[in-house]
């Protein structure tokens, strides 16, 4: 073994990278204002002034386009830059003059400035096709084809009651975690895993009957071999047997789409955070453009952004207009789907930071 | 019983192979394992924490994942190849 | 942007995502393709064929990593090997971002020349989890690009049944609204907890978010096993001048701000804004508004709630309260100590893929708290049970109680 080979010394201390007005203001900033779409200033308590200009970006970035972000890094803001958890790239400026340079280099780059305040900031998304293993959907083609139709949201072109935050995941694995979105759009697999021949040699069976939340995956011989058979009636297609036996594939691109959930958030401000409820079940795969997806996400943000209050939050907005109303205004047809029958306990513990100190 | 951090990791060893293709072991299994078999004043969990580093360290076993972490023998990869 | 060549382009599809206003993932994969780039190359090729076909063409790989760790890279084979030799192995790299995504554009460059030399040079910036993604590499390559990124200083991050990358808000680097500083405990965490993130040891994965206030940008609660979520226990600072200038300046203070505080402790009569502070929930709301003039409290700290994750395999979960109010000072050891509780009582009661939230519905958040040795508190739950079925654990028998009558009589 080399004896030079170093193991856990975890990521390089964040404070070798930031900018000397951070160093300077670290814990000591005193407000903020959003100067216009994109571009905001935190003011330190000496009056200290940061700049920051925020673009989005697809998320899969290649490193002659990361070499761009350094190039004007270093231009405008000493090398100084960060990302955003919501895959934007964020520039770190502390003369106001290069804004409006910054911003017009970006917009040669191709990426659009905006995504602060109320606004609609960029898709968190996963992998989908590019990569992954159990995708129901691609996940960088429809969040691109989505957002070619809202950018004007995010870069203030239109204007909006307050933030909305869209999440996208390819698998109810959700990678992407979109549960808490005010629209979350996710891929959704319809079919039954297909048991694979020789399903035993690459899987222990008690595992994959274990991993089943339904009890629908039993022991049986296929051939004179050992395999599972599936209760099909019981298969509510999360795939978590997939995850644990490659064997049972579940991904089929004539039962494959996506589905479209609204009202979730994850801030405490006003409201408690929320889940995010189903809206369309069922829209089939669409590529390259997705259409009928980029359609009803367009009509749910119009629906809101007409009718909520300043402030409101999607989830708000629904619960005050009542659900019925959103399947009206939205025009989406109400379906069984929408009605829960999988039961999960614990619907009174405090689920919020909301307390009285 | 008092018992080595060797004696732990060539007894984890065993246990690996012996259910190698049969049942997948987590880190905690054989922890668990361990205790039982030695007592827990024998054998504590930095003592089976430490076997199981030495294993991998040593090549005499891998970490895999199929949707959790396990320890296995070293063998070669089902997806790696084709079909 | 696009550039199709005189015998039309080899993906059509592809190309109609190169069109919009949108930046394009198409067009990052086409700029690396650009230069003979194989594994690009073939990576378009492969993605026009599942945009064809509307399926994946990914395997997962479950054994593939760097020696020694169990943790930090996904495996990933295509199921076209012949087709598609260039990507047949073409796994993925986390690598441990610096805390709060800070870099200087030295060692992006940096990262870049690592990632060109050794993989595809295609990444995401960054990862659900936060980790810098480095897409797509040969099991060949990932030794030596593990090398070569600890000489840069950078270390791989979670994947597995282990403690996932911890992340955390901008913070005090630049936040007036950060309660304690999130980037210095992310960073701390991380770099306490490197065994338990690099050698999977847990039933399933545990993240830890850590979010500066209640706007929660690293959405902890809805994400995260242990989320900490900065909080404040005395009074919002108020500017009232400032107040005046916003009532000034067009804002409706008295429908916008005081009728969406959610427990109304706000009144303005057009000169004054007062808050009943013992009745604020510190929601933000307010705050969010009129940044320049309300500001949270100086006796800062967090609330630790525990237990969130997406639907897999229990159903989805938000966090609950565990501890409403902590201070947070290095060197943490109050938390740390109780990770390490809750990771003792999971590892030994927890099922395969059972995460810590899907544990305490299990077994009951009461008896959860009992064996991690925290006391019940009314700030833990939205109510009280409304069932009668209680899991009395003890009862006492007649001749316990004639024995006890007759105290100090010994009891036989």
């Amino acid at each position: 073994m080399d004896t030079q080979r170093r193991t856990d010394f975890g990521p390089p201390d964040f404070r070798r990278f930031l900018p000397p007005v951070i160093k300077d203001n670290y814990g000591k900033w005193k407000y903020h204002e959003i100067l216009k779409p994109g571009v905001m200033v935190h003011v330190g308590e000496g009056g200290d002034k940061l700049f920051t200009v925020r673009a989005g970006s697809p998320r899969l970035l290649g490193t002659k386009r990361i070499r761009k972000y350094a190039e004007l890094a270093d231009k405008y803001c000493g090398g100084h830059l960060r990302f955003t958890s919501r895959h934007n790239v964020e520039f770190l400026l502390t003369d106001e003059a290069n804004i409006d340079p910054l911003i017009k280099d970006l917009h040669d780059l191709g990426h659009p400035v905006g995504g602060i305040g109320p606004a609609i900031s960029s898709i968190v998304h996963t992998q989908g096709w590019v990569h992954c293993h159990s995708a129901a959907t691609d996940a960088s083609g429809v969040v691109k084809a989505v957002m070619d139709d809202l950018h004007e949201y995010f870069d203030g072109t239109k204007q909006i009651p307050g933030k909305l935050r869209i999440a996208l995941a390819c698998c109810l694995n959700m990678c992407g975690a979109v549960h808490c979105s005010d629209i979350a759009i996710l891929g959704v697999h319809r079919r039954p895993p297909k048991v694979q021949q020789g399903l035993n040699k690459v899987c222990e069976i008690p595992n994959v009957i274990a991993a089943c939340p339904t009890a629908a995956i039993r022991p049986s011989t296929v051939d004179g071999n050992p395999s599972v058979e599936i209760d099909e009636s019981l298969c509510m297609f999360c795939a978590n047997c997939f995850s644990v036996c490659p064997a049972l594939p579940m991904a089929d691109a004539l039962n494959d789409g996506v589905s479209i959930w609204v009202g979730g958030k994850v801030s405490n401000a006003r409201s408690e955070p929320m889940f995010s409820k189903l809206a369309v079940p069922f829209i089939e795969n669409e590529p390259p453009r997705w259409p009928t997806v980029v359609q009803a996400v367009r009509k749910i943000v119009e629906v809101w952004a007409d009718g909520a209050r300043p402030y409101e939050r999607m989830g708000d907005f629904i619960e005050r207009i009542g659900w019925p109303k959103f399947f009206k205004l939205t025009g989406i047809e109400f379906q069984k789907e929408h009605i829960d029958d999988y039961r999960y306990a614990g619907l009174s513990y405090k689920r919020s930071a909301q307390l009285r100190h | 019983m008092a018992v080595t951090t060797e004696q732990i990791a060539d007894a984890m060893y065993e246990m690996v192979k012996e259910v190698q293709g049969k049942k997948k072991l987590k880190a905690m299994d054989l922890t668990h394992a361990m205790i039982d078999r030695y007592g827990a004043e024998g054998c504590d969990k930095k003592m089976c924490k430490a076997a199981i580093r030495d294993l991998i360290d040593n090549d005499r076993c891998v970490y895999t994942y199929f949707g959790g972490s396990y320890i296995e023998l070293p063998h070669e990869e089902g997806a790696a190849s084709g079909g | 942007m696009s550039e199709t060549n005189g015998k039309g382009s080899a993906t059509p599809l592809l190309d109609e995502l190169e069109k919009g206003d949108w930046p394009s993932f198409v067009t990052q994969i086409k700029e690396m393709a650009a230069d003979g780039n194989e594994q690009c190359q073939q990576l378009l090729e492969l993605l026009e064929r599942s945009y064809r076909e509307k399926i994946g063409h990914w395997k997962h790989g479950g054994i593939v990593g760097v020696h020694g760790y169990g943790g930090g890279v996904i495996g990933r084979y295509n199921d076209l090997p012949e087709e598609f030799p260039a990507i047949a192995h073409f796994h993925t790299l986390r690598v441990n971002m610096p805390t709060g995504w800070f870099y200087t554009s030295e060692v992006l460059r940096k990262i870049c020349d690592i990632w060109d030399e050794h993989g595809s040079g295609l990444t995401n910036m960054h990862g659900s989890t936060g980790d810098i993604i480095l897409l797509g590499t040969t099991t060949d390559e990932l030794e030596p690009t593990f090398q070569a990124l600890s000489e840069a200083d950078f270390d791989l991050g979670g994947s597995g049944s282990d403690v996932r990358t911890p992340s955390a808000c901008v913070g005090p680097a630049r936040c007036e609204w950060a309660c304690y500083d999130t980037l210095d405990l992310c960073n701390d965490l991380t770099q306490t907890f490197q065994d338990e993130l690099h050698r999977p040891a847990f039933p399933y994965k545990f993240k830890f978010k850590c979010s500066g206030c209640p706007n929660d940008c690293v959405a902890s609660i809805a994400r995260s096993d242990m989320s900490i979520i900065g909080t404040w226990r005395d009074d919002i600072r108020i500017d009232q001048d400032e107040v005046r200038a916003y009532a000034e300046g067009g804002m409706n203070i008295e429908r916008d701000i005081c009728g969406n505080c959610p427990t109304k402790c706000m009144a303005w009569d057009g000169n004054e804004l007062e808050i009943d502070n013992s009745n604020c929930v510190k929601c933000m709301h307010c705050i969010n508004a009129m940044p320049k003039a309300l500001r949270p409290g100086v006796d800062t700290g967090a609330t630790i709630l525990l237990g969130a994750k997406a639907p897999i395999v229990q159903g989805a979960q938000l966090s609950s309260v565990l501890i409403p109010f902590i201070k947070l000072e290095p060197p943490y050891q109050e938390i740390k100590d109780l990770a390490e509780r809750i990771w003792d009582f999971w590892g030994e009661h927890g099922k395969n893929r059972e995460r810590v939230g899907e544990l305490m519905q299990r077994v009951g958040l009461g008896n959860f708290l009992e064996a991690i040795e925290v006391e019940p508190l009314p700030e833990m739950i939205a109510a009280p049970r409304d069932n009668p079925y209680v899991f009395y654990e003890e009862y006492y028998e007649e001749e316990d109680e004639e024995a006890e009558e007759e105290e100090p009589a010994a009891v036989p």
